[in-house]
C-alpha cells in the first residue's frame, strides 16, 4: 500500500507480463486444438477473435457480460482475499434473483420501486444465502467448500422447482416477462448494456474503498494474509470470515438481479445464470483478488467468451473449448504465487526440470 | 409408508444401494488419500468426469475391461498434472483443482461434440460397454436361505467386489504398511519425516496419483455400470459429496465405506422415490443428497469440534 509509484508500476509490468504469458500459452493451446480438429480453423480462429466487434448486437453482449463478470469476480476476489474458498456464488445469485424476480411480478413490480426494491431483495438474500457456510465454519468448523457447494445444488433445485410450480406457464421454463418499469433501463438502446453497468462499476468502487481505505478491509486482508498475526493483533477473525462472506454473499445477489432484471432476460427462468458464475472464479485469480483490476480481466475474458460463443455458433468447433484456455490460465497465473515469471520461463523452456 | 418400508427392506434396493455407493465410495477412498497426505483435492469431480467419458470412449472400440483400466489411467494422470502444478510450481492445490475442474466439465463436452460429431448432450451414438455384474444366482440352491443370499449377493458390479477389497487393502496399506505411515506423517507434520530422509514430495506426488487412480475407477464404475455411456456432466457433485463423506468417514477407509454407504442410501432412495411417490416434486427427490450431506457435514464438524475442545482443556 506505502509503495512508491514507480515500484507499483513495476509490479504492474511483472504481473500484466506473466499473464500476457500465460493468456499466449492457453491461445497456443487452444489455437492447436482449432487447427487439430476444425475443417476451416481460419474461419473460427477469426470468429473467435474479432467475433464480438462484428455488430453493434455483439459488442452489447460482451459488455453485458463484462459488467456481470465483474460482479461476479469481486464477490469471489473478495472471500478469496480472506482466504476462504466459498464457492458459493451461484446458489447466492440464484436465491437473490429469485427475490428479485418474485418481486418484479408482484404488483410492486408496475411502480418506480420495483428496480430498487427487487435490488435491496436480491442483495439481502443474497447476502443471508452467504453468511450460512460462514456460520458454520465459524461456529461449527464446516469445511466451507463443501458446504457452499452443496447450498449451489440446493439452490439450483429449489429455484428450479419455485420458478416451475408458480410463476412459468405449464410446460415452460421461465415466466412471464416483466413489466418494463421492472426492467433495467438500456443505456444505450437496442443493446443489453443496461444499468447493470452502472451497478457493477459501484460495486467496483464500494469494494475497493471497503478493501484499502477502511479499517474492517485491512483486518479482512490481515486475516487472509497472515492469519496467526491478526489473531497476535486481536482481530476477531470469525468475525471477518463471516462478514466477508456475507458481503460477498450480497454482491453474488446483486448479480442475481443483473441477470433477472437486465436486458438479457427480463423474466424468471429456471437456472438462470448458466453457470457464469463460476467464472467469476477466473476472474478473481487472473486479478489477484484486486478489485480494482477485476473488470480490465472482466472485460478481456469476456471478450474471448463471446468469441468463443460466437465461434460455437458460426464454426464447426464447438464453444467448450474456451474451457482449455480457462484452465490453463488459471494453473499459471496460479502456479507464479511463488514464482517470478522469469523462472517460469526458464522452467517452462528447460522442460520442467529445476 | 409401508410400501415405502417394504421397498427399503428388500434385497433389490440393497442392490440398489450398493450400485450407487460405489462411485462415492470410490472417489471418497481417493480423497482420503490426498487428504491423508496433506493435500485437499477438490478436483475429485473434474477426475471423475473425465475418467468417465474415456471408459467410454475407449470401451466403445475395446473390451470393458480396457476401459476401466484406460479411466483409471486417465485419472491418474490428471493427479500427476495436479502434483506438478501444486507440488513443483507451487501453485494452491484448490486453484488447482479448480482449474481441473473447469477443464473437466467443458472439456468432456468438446471431445464428446468432436467424438461424436456434434453432440453435446450424451454419447448416444458410441456403442459403449458395460461392467458385468456378478452372477451368484447358484447361491439359491442353498436351502432356507439361499434365495435371500443370491437376492443380497448377486447382481453387483464386479468393481463393487473390488471396490470392497480396496477398502481393506487401503486400511491395510496406511495402518499396517510403512510406506502408509510415511503417507499419513507427511501429511501430519511435513518436517518430521523430511528429517528422517523420507522422500515428502515423491509421497505427496504418489497419492494424488493414487487419488486420481481411485477416482477413475468411480467415473468408470459410474459410466459403464450405474449408466452405460456418458452424459454431460454427469458425476453431477458427486466429487463433491465424497469431499464431504471424507470428513464424514473421520479420515478412515473403513469410516469412509459407512459414509459412502450413508449417502449411497440416500442417493438410491432418490431412484427409486419418483415411482412411488409421484406427488413429490423431482427437485426435492434430487436435492436429498445434498442436503444429507449438508446436514452431516455441519453435526459431524460440531461433533469433531466439541472433541477438539475437550481434548484442549483436559491437558
Amino acid at each position: 500500500m506505502n509503495d512508491v509509484s514507480g515500484d507499483r508500476w513495476q509490479t504492474a509490468r511483472a504481473e500484466g507480463g506473466r499473464v500476457a504469458l500465460a493468456l499466449g500459452l492457453a491461445l497456443a493451446a487452444a489455437f492447436a486444438l482449432i487447427a487439430a480438429i476444425s475443417a476451416e480453423p481460419a474461419t473460427a480462429l477469426k470468429t473467435l477473435l474479432t467475433g464480438p466487434l462484428s455488430s453493434t448486437r455483439t459488442i452489447g453482449l460482451w459488455v453485458d457480460d463484462a459488467a456481470k463478470l465483474t460482479v461476479a469476480g469481486l464477490a469471489f476476489a473478495l472471500v478469496f482475499q480472506a482466504r476462504q474458498f466459498s464457492m458459493g456464488v451461484q446458489g447466492q445469485a440464484l436465491v437473490g434473483g429469485f427475490c428479485a424476480g418474485a418481486i418484479a411480478l408482484s404488483p410492486i413490480g408496475a411502480t418506480w420501486a420495483a428496480i430498487p426494491l427487487a435490488l435491496c431483495a436480491a442483495m439481502l438474500a443474497g447476502a443471508a444465502y452467504g453468511w450460512i457456510p460462514g456460520y458454520a465454519k465459524a461456529r461449527l468448523g464446516a469445511n466451507e467448500i463443501v458446504s457452499s457447494l452443496m447450498l449451489n445444488y440446493l439452490a439450483l433445485n429449489a429455484e428450479a422447482y419455485l420458478v416451475r410450480a408458480f410463476y412459468a406457464p405449464r410446460g415452460e421454463t421461465k415466466s412471464a416477462d416483466f413489466l418494463p418499469s421492472a426492467k433495467f433501463p438500456a443505456l444505450i438502446a437496442n443493446t443489453r448494456i443496461d444499468l447493470g453497468l452502472i451497478f457493477a462499476a459501484i460495486a467496483v468502487l464500494v469494494i475497493w474503498f471497503a478493501l484499502y481505505r477502511t479499517a474492517w478491509g485491512l483486518k479482512l486482508r490481515l486475516v487472509g494474509h497472515n492469519p496467526r498475526f491478526a489473531e497476535y493483533s486481536g482481530i476477531r477473525a470469525n468475525f471477518i470470515m463471516v462478514s466477508a462472506m456475507t458481503v460477498s454473499g450480497a454482491l453474488a445477489g446483486l448479480l442475481g438481479a443483473m441477470f433477472v432484471q437486465g436486458r438479457a432476460f427480463g423474466n424468471l427462468a429456471i437456472a438462470f445464470e448458466g453457470y457464469m458464475s463460476f467464472e467469476g472464479i477466473l476472474i478473481a485469480i487472473v486479478a489477484r483478488n484486486r478489485p480494482q483490476v477485476v473488470p480490465f480481466v472482466a472485460f478481456g475474458y469476456g471478450y474471448l467468451r463471446q468469441g468463443a460463443a460466437l465461434m460455437g455458433l458460426r464454426s464447426d468447433v464447438p464453444t467448450e473449448v474456451i474451457s482449455i484456455v480457462q484452465a490453463i490460465v488459471i494453473l499459471l497465473t496460479a502456479s507464479t504465487f511463488t514464482l517470478s515469471g522469469r523462472a517460469l520461463v526458464a522452467r517452462w523452456f528447460k522442460g520442467g526440470k529445476p | 409408508m409401508m410400501e415405502l418400508f417394504w421397498t427399503v427392506f428388500s434385497t433389490t434396493f440393497f442392490v440398489t444401494v450398493i450400485r450407487t455407493s460405489t462411485p462415492l465410495l470410490l472417489a471418497t477412498l481417493g480423497g482420503l488419500i490426498s487428504d491423508l497426505s496433506g493435500a485437499l483435492n477438490i478436483a475429485l469431480e473434474g477426475m471423475m468426469l473425465t475418467a468417465c467419458l474415456t471408459a467410454v470412449v475407449v470401451s466403445a472400440y475395446a473390451p470393458w475391461y480396457v476401459g476401466v483400466c484406460a479411466g483409471m489411467l486417465m485419472g491418474a494422470l490428471l493427479g500427476a498434472v495436479i502434483g506438478y502444478f501444486h507440488l513443483r510450481l507451487k501453485a494452491d492445490i484448490i486453484l488447482v483443482g479448480l482449474a481441473i475442474n473447469i477443464a473437466a466439465s467443458g472439456g468432456t463436452v468438446f471431445v464428446l461434440s468432436v467424438v461424436t460429431g456434434g453432440d453435446k448432450g450424451t454419447s448416444i451414438n458410441l456403442a459403449s460397454k458395460a461392467v458385468p455384474a456378478l452372477d451368484l444366482s447358484f447361491l439359491a440352491g442353498i436351502p432356507g436361505v439361499g434365495p435371500f443370499l443370491s437376492g443380497l449377493l448377486s447382481g453387483h458390479s464386479v468393481l463393487s467386489w473390488i471396490t470392497m477389497l480396496l477398502v481393506f487393502g487401503l486400511w491395510y496399506f496406511l495402518f499396517h504398511t510403512p510406506q502408509g505411515m510415511w503417507l499419513r506423517g507427511v501429511g501430519e507434520y511435513p518436517a518430521a519425516p523430511e528429517a528422517a530422509g523420507i522422500p515428502v514430495r515423491k509421497v505427496q506426488l504418489y497419492s494424488l496419483v493414487a487419488s486420481g487412480a481411485f477416482c477413475g475407477l468411480a467415473g468408470a464404475q459410474l459410466a459403464m455400470f450405474n449408466y452405460v455411456g456418458f452424459t454431460r456432466d454427469m458425476t453431477s457433485g458427486r466429487g463433491f459429496i465424497a469431499l464431504g463423506a471424507v470428513l464424514l468417514g473421520a479420515r478412515h477407509p473403513v469410516g469412509a465405506m459407512w459414509a459412502a454407504l450413508l449417502f449411497g442410501f440416500f442417493e438410491a432412495l432418490s431412484v427409486v422415490l419418483p415411482a412411488k411417490f409421484a406427488f413429490v416434486p423431482p427437485e426435492a427427490i434430487n436435492s436429498i443428497p445434498f442436503a444429507v450431506t449438508l446436514l452431516a457435514l455441519f453435526l459431524f464438524s460440531y461433533r469433531a469440534l466439541q472433541a477438539k475442545r475437550m481434548a484442549g482443556s483436559g491437558q
